[in-house]
């Protein structure tokens, strides 16, 4: 039989034998509910929010204000945050309303008619003196707002007082020119802003965390495969039809398989998750569709070269991971012959995410040097291309580097597997793997 | 035309589990493979397959290296029996059947014939962990022959079944037999191997102390066995005195003699016919391959060597 066939014949057994188990559809379902549970969070919220207008009464008690408060309270209490969006206006987050009478309107507070009630008087010294009345947290998002609007009262007040014109008093507040440049003069393109340049690191950085998640995960997945194989004895009944390296190529390809469905899974329901959102939004809330964006810095490029080192990470570990998992005849010695695997990995991940979040200096040589080393690459090179310090070169040669010893690991997995698919009792010893691979069985 | 093993040798660690392993496997003859545990037996059929690469040796099958014939064509029951225990029964024998190249829809047919035959066909699609040893292990031999080998090593298929079992797998070996298949078992329950096999081999500590035609082998000892009986309790005590005759076991049935190589054991007859005793039974005929093990061998149970350990340590 050809090795191609057989590779395929026993990828497909580890695929639809695993995929039917209870344990791994429970565990994709809930992923699954808790991707689109996540990716509705902005809707959920808004529909928590909605139609939750703050009463707030203003008392004026000096009648020579230049420019109304009411109308300046109600447009900064709802101006845009930087942590939020503007609120609708057919329903805005405060209305604000002026009273007359002081005393009646703190008994509405009390009453709760009113959240809050500002009291603006003159003092003797001519400031303005602004008092809020309110059950509320004194630092609460409500008194902070209401605290920044007094101020800007109080500015107009005391420019109106200066005799300053209120159409001057915008050429005043006006934002000043400003501009940020790359360092270097040959760099031309346009410079990436905040939001692009954070969701690029954030998208990075997840990114990294799955890769490594995946490995961990199924990696070990595929050791305590091949020892059950060995537990149940049934190794020689397959290794009579099949090589070792067809067995173990099919298994680490059917493994991977088993990962691609619960990630594409993820990945589709997250995608049409944070596509549904506007039209889900506008039939929840009833709005007009509020446009939905794919997250900031998800390029094509990006996404490509996740798969790509995702893809050759996962066969580079998993060859060596099943490689270990030969070695081992019980279930319970599994953890102990993957640690040199869950170290590398682990440190490799480590010094990636360091490096990535700018804990390590992202250019410096050591850091070049070891994002070329194929056990760390696939943690490494995608934090330095999102942050656009890796050369194009660099990411091809760190990928042939990999596909160079993915050939080297599978070879060598398959010399370890072969003997050691045989071998039951005692852990060997590294002397004896040595020579394993060396002499073979 | 043969499968020929050519002086095998094999050392793991600090124990020679081959020694010197020669023997020939005529193609259509059920060839016995007999050794007390320890003696060789798996080790010899895993270099047979493949599996272990020996020190020195070879092992040919019509003239060409076994490794360079094609993986369909040879069969395997090891002896530690191994299935996936949480796979249906009948997706597995497909499973095992597709890696040697059968056709899905093939494997599947010719699988749900042997399951009937062997009376579990309702068990087809139940996990293999809900069955008896028992028949794990007639699904264990289907595996085995479903891809329709041309040679068929099994390493003590007998162990562990109850009579029923034995005999149903007793026939399902002389039809395979009768297909022209080489069938090729390992065991230490001599009795079976006595008849079923063609031809046997002895192996004893990594060697081969004797192989050919069972009958050669049986006849190799160069005695033969008398079972004698007359009327009445007679007093049997002049038979110790016949030269070249030792009483080997006496019994209320019968008594059996052993006569030395090249005495007649006519001459018991005569001698008891000029005592003038009722002769009852008197029957000639070759040892049993037991007894023939048991002087070639010694003990049968002999103590097991613990190869295990030695490939540990190696």
């Amino acid at each position: 039989m050809s090795t191609i066939s057989n590779i395929g014949a026993v990828a497909r057994r580890e695929f639809t034998v695993r995929v039917r188990t209870r344990s791994y559809i429970f565990a994709t379902l809930l992923v699954i509910v808790g991707v689109a549970v996540i990716a509705f969070v902005p809707v959920i919220i808004r529909y928590i929010d909605r139609g939750d207008t703050e009463q707030v009464a203003v008392y004026v008690g000096p009648s020579d204000l230049g420019t109304d408060p009411v109308t300046t309270l109600t447009m900064l209490l709802n101006a845009p945050t930087d942590t939020g969006q503007a609120s609708e206006p057919e329903r805005p987050d405060f209305a604000v309303t002026r009273v007359t009478d002081l005393a009646a309107a703190r008994q509405d507070v009390v009453d709760g008619t009113f959240t809050a009630l500002l009291g603006i008087e003159r003092l003797a010294s001519g400031e303005l003196d602004f008092t809020l009345f309110t059950d509320a947290n004194a630092a609460g998002r409500t008194a902070a707002l209401v605290r920044q609007a007094s101020n800007t009262i109080a500015f107009a007040d005391r420019l109106d007082r200066l005799g300053i014109a209120p159409s001057d008093q915008a050429t005043l507040f006006g934002p000043a020119s400003f501009g940020v440049q790359w360092p270097d003069p040959a760099r031309t393109e346009p410079i990436r802003d905040t939001v692009a340049m954070v969701g690029r690191d954030i998208l990075a950085f997840g990114m990294t965390v799955l890769i490594f998640m995946i490995i961990l995960m199924y990696g070990t997945w595929i050791a305590m495969s091949v020892v059950e194989e060995k537990s149940s004895r049934v190794m020689e009944v397959v290794l009579n039809a099949a090589t070792p390296f067809q067995l173990l190529a099919g298994k680490v390809f059917g493994v991977g398989a088993v990962a691609l469905t619960q990630y594409a899974a993820i990945v589709l329901v997250g995608g049409a998750a944070l596509l549904a959102q506007g039209p889900v939004a506008s039939a929840v809330l009833g709005e007009a569709g509020t446009a939905t964006a794919l997250p900031e810095g998800l390029t094509i490029e990006l996404l490509l070269l996740f798969g790509v080192y995702g893809v050759l990470g996962f066969l580079l570990y998993a060859s060596l991971y099943a490689a270990a998992g030969s070695l081992v005849s019980r279930q319970e010695d599994v953890n102990t012959v993957v640690l040199p695997m869950t170290l590398l990995s682990t440190g490799g991940y480590l010094i990636g995410i360091y490096a990535a979040t700018g804990l390590l200096d992202i250019r410096a040589g050591w850091i070049v040097v070891l994002s070329q080393v194929p056990f760390v690459s696939p943690f490494m090179m995608l934090g330095r291309i999102a942050t656009g310090v890796a050369a194009p070169w660099e990411v091809v040669v760190s990928v042939g580097l990999l596909v160079v010893f993915i050939g080297g690991a599978l070879w060598l997995a398959a010399r370890i597997y072969a003997a050691g698919v045989l071998l039951y009792g005692q852990r060997p010893s590294l002397r004896a793997i040595v020579r394993l691979v060396r002499v073979g069985m | 035309m043969t499968l020929v093993i050519d002086g095998l040798r094999k050392r793991f660690g600090d124990v020679q589990a081959l020694e010197e392993v020669t023997f020939a496997i005529r193609p259509g003859e059920v060839y016995g493979f007999l050794g007390a545990n320890g003696a060789g037996k798996t080790t010899t059929m895993r270099i047979m397959l493949g599996f272990l690469k020996p020190d020195a040796g070879t092992v040919t099958w019509m003239g060409q290296p076994a490794r360079t014939w094609p993986r369909k064509t040879w069969g395997y029951m090891p002896e530690e029996r191994g299935l996936y225990l949480r796979m249906p029964v009948l997706e597995q024998l497909v499973y095992y059947a597709s890696l040697y190249g059968v056709p899905r829809g093939v494997a599947r047919k010719a699988a749900i014939d042997w399951l009937a035959r062997f009376r579990i066909a309702e068990f087809a699609d139940r996990k293999a962990e809900s069955l008896s040893k028992g028949n794990q292990q007639k699904v264990q031999y289907i595996a085995t022959i479903l891809h329709d080998p041309d040679v068929i090593l099994m390493d003590e298929p007998f162990a562990g079944l109850d009579p029923v079992n034995v005999a149903l797998l007793k026939s399902a070996f002389v039809e395979m037999r009768d297909r022209g298949k080489t069938l090729v078992f390992s065991t230490h329950q001599l009795d079976q191997a006595e008849e079923l096999c063609d031809s046997v081999a002895i192996i004893d500590q990594g060697r081969i102390v004797t192989a050919g035609p069972t009958r050669d082998v049986k006849r190799s000892t160069g005695h033969q066995v008398v079972r004698f009986a007359t009327a009445g309790d007679g007093d049997l005590a002049w038979l110790r005195s016949l030269s070249h005759v030792t009483v080997t076991r006496p019994g209320n049935d019968y008594t059996e003699l052993r006569v030395d190589t090249g005495s007649d054991p006519q001459a018991v007859l005569r001698a008891a016919m000029a005592r003038g005793a009722d002769v009852l039974r008197f029957e000639v005929a070759d040892p049993s391959l037991e007894e023939v093990f048991v002087e070639r061998v010694g003990k049968l149970d002999v103590e097991e060597r613990t190869l295990a350990a030695a490939q540990d340590r190696s």
